[in-house]
């Protein structure tokens, strides 16, 4: 199992933080990577991950956002 | 592993970089839907509050009324009923405000976070199994062994 790492406590930011170490990862990996089996595992690996998780975690953090107003607001 | 062998050892940490970002988005969503369902019912809890306050409310003004209506002459003060009843009301209408945002706001969610759960458990273990196929060819192909072995 791989534990989040502690920071900040709520999921969208934890999702965000993820999102740029795996980033990072394939930043590292790009220039050591540079065929034709590289374009196609960007093109329909890479992409539409680094596209959905970005749209999911957006997605998350306007939720978010909404829970803590609404808990705000009714306290 | 040497310099010539970079590129192996580069995919190899974007492949453990995957299954890391697998598990802990695994986390991240189980969390995210935590907090709605935590959010909800103590929204839910506090409509429930302020529904008995605003029946009891009504019930207590009412009976002021009575007596307002049966005092002749005396002057009976209503209003501190009148004020609780109207905070609770405002307070219930605030909720059932918020309750209805955050539900809409779940209709828009759901479909992010169901095609992301997809992604999770589909797309990203065959992008890892690709990756590792493609490091176990460069390794067969260079005779490197994998670490460990």
């Amino acid at each position: 199992m791989y534990p989040v790492s502690p920071g900040p406590a709520r999921p969208d930011r934890d999702g965000d933080h993820q999102l740029r170490l795996l980033n990072d990862a394939w930043e590292k990996a790009v220039p050591f990577w540079r065929d034709d089996i590289a374009r196609q595992f960007g093109a329909h690996h890479w992409m539409p991950l680094h596209d959905e998780s970005r749209l999911y975690l957006e997605a998350l953090r306007v939720m978010m956002d909404l829970l803590d107003a609404a808990e705000r607001d009714t306290e | 592993m040497t310099a010539i062998h970079a590129d192996i050892e580069a995919l190899t940490e974007l492949r453990a970089a995957l299954t890391r970002f697998r598990y802990a988005q695994r986390e991240v969503a189980d969390r995210g839907g935590d907090a709605i369902e935590a959010t909800r019912a103590s929204l839910e809890a506090s409509a429930s509050r302020w529904r008995a306050r605003l029946e009891q409310g009504g019930a207590e003004l009412a009976a002021c009324r009575d007596r307002a209506a049966a005092a002749d002459g005396d002057q009976v003060d209503c209003s501190g009923y009148v004020r609780a009843v109207s905070e609770a009301d405002e307070r219930l209408e605030r909720i059932r405000q918020w309750q209805q945002r955050i539900d809409q706001q779940l209709f828009e969610f759901a479909g992010a976070s169901s095609r992301f759960k997809d992604l999770l458990e589909t797309d990203l273990p065959r992008a890892e199994e690709q990756l590792a196929a493609i490091i176990a060819s460069l390794r067969g192909a260079r005779r490197v062994q994998p670490p460990g072995s």
